[in-house]
């Protein structure tokens, strides 16, 4: 796969988008005609909290290059708590993830609210840069896995 | 040592000649002199199975679980750890305390059987690391006492070892993780014994689910081991039981403790299972926490 050579390195990032807040502001970012590189995959949850941190290593494991969780800024949680149980987790699972040698910059936790289209397209346009300049991730890949993948879907 | 051990064995006949406790788990002989295994009594003939010996080392809280579906009154000897994994799941209302019986025994640590394993008969055997690290070595809840309390060899915890693999650079940390745990043969015992561990229905058993194949590979035990070790803190007591069944040799210690270290430094001084009541990290925030996602 010509995505794997570094020179044309495509990164892949998912996004985690809180229903209320993040999804909105991704959806103004699109509706402003807000440019951003289409190397984001936006994934719709309930609330950030709905975000597992096994989803983040499973994507991790799969082969995302870089994962970026976002949600309402803390008090303005559409479930009045969630995004503060968030913020605890993830205060701990990003520095986890630290410990087991993922690169700081491959796994952001961001507010941003249904009002903050500039903010989405800022803050996903700096982590792609980012992440393009550090190459695509090997650390916890699942790569036998994704070759029985790319078989099964052949067929 | 053997005052202690004739005393649990009179408190173990009584109260099961008494009736209060139908069933008391405590240690036993194992197959090998640095082996003492649980064993659970329920007849008052029995008893003199019952031993106290420098490798009592299980945690013996993990069994009361097995007993929260039966009309069991269950008495259960009890180290500093245990005690504390014991007040965990009451916290977690995982068992009941008044089906409960603990008789604290203080305990001044306990030996490695690892290293016993390993070294010459007669030969002097190292204290387990879990054990040299032990700031509660005194039972922290009881209804019964037995033997006098020690002073506490240790008062603060000790992060060295982690802060030594916080230092490594970001290849050194993966190439360090994944060398451990491509030696993990995925066999449980880690989950089985740990008294933090005690979801009723567990993600690693649920493989039709998808979040984890059957394979065993580098990548595959890493979910496992972040994984569980998330889902454990808040919990871990730091009894060590992990590393102590881990056939493969894993520092699974090292990421629980590194959970331990962020709580305490990121959400204030935490000890799990000290208290039944009052707020548990995981389960609760506040709204001054750390703020670093703006």
């Amino acid at each position: 796969m010509s995505n794997n050579s570094v020179e044309n390195f495509e990164p892949k990032i998912l996004v985690f988008a809180c229903n209320w807040c993040t999804y909105a502001g991704a959806d103004l970012a699109g509706t402003s005609r807000l440019q951003y590189p289409p190397n984001v995959r936006v994934l719709r949850v309930p609330c950030s909290c709905r975000v597992n941190p096994q989803f983040v290593i499973r994507a991790f494991q799969r082969g995302i290059d870089g994962v970026l969780v976002a949600g309402c800024h803390p008090g303005d949680c559409h479930y009045t708590t969630g995004n503060y149980y968030t913020r605890r987790r993830f205060l701990l699972i990003t520095r986890m993830m630290e410990y087991m040698g993922i690169d700081p910059k491959r796994f952001h936790t961001r507010w941003i609210s249904g009002a903050e289209g500039p903010k989405f397209q800022q803050v996903v346009t700096e982590m792609i840069e980012e992440v393009k300049a550090i190459g695509p991730n090997d650390k916890l890949r699942d790569d036998m896995k994704v070759e029985v993948k790319a078989v099964e879907t052949n067929e | 040592m053997s005052d202690i051990q004739s005393e649990m064995r009179a408190t173990a006949k009584q109260l099961l000649e008494s009736g209060e406790a139908t069933v008391v788990i405590g240690w036993e002989k194992g197959t090998m002199p640095y082996n003492s295994t649980p064993v659970m009594i329920r007849s008052a003939a029995d008893v003199d199975k019952l031993i106290w010996d420098e490798y009592c080392q299980q945690n013996l809280s993990t069994y009361l679980i097995d007993f929260i579906y039966t009309e069991d009154k269950v008495a259960i000897f009890a180290k500093g750890c245990d005690t504390r994994a014991y007040n965990r799941l009451i916290q977690d209302k995982r068992i009941s305390a008044d089906k409960c019986i603990v008789i604290g025994v203080p305990c001044s640590g306990m030996k490695s059987a690892k290293a016993a394993a390993k070294l010459p008969e007669g030969a002097e055997v190292p204290m387990s690391k879990a054990c040299k690290e032990c700031r509660y070595p005194n039972p922290v809840v009881f209804d019964r006492k037995i033997g006098q309390d020690v002073t506490p060899w240790c008062t603060e915890k000790d992060f060295s070892d982690v802060e030594a693999i916080e230092a490594m650079d970001q290849d050194a940390k993966a190439a360090f993780w994944k060398e451990q745990y491509t030696k993990c043969i995925r066999c449980y015992a880690c989950r089985n014994i740990c008294p933090a561990c005690n979801c009723t229905n567990c993600i690693f058993d649920q493989s039709a689910s998808g979040w984890q194949s059957k394979d065993i590979n580098a990548s595959e035990n890493q979910f496992y081991g972040v994984t569980r070790a998330f889902h454990v803190a808040g919990r871990c007591i730091e009894c060590g039981q992990c590393e102590m069944v881990c056939p493969s040799d894993v520092p699974i210690m090292l990421m629980n403790k590194k959970f331990i270290k962020d709580i305490d430094t990121l959400f204030g001084a935490y000890e799990a299972g000290l208290e039944t009541e009052g707020p548990v990290p995981l389960s609760h925030y506040e709204v001054s926490d750390p703020e670093e996602f703006m």
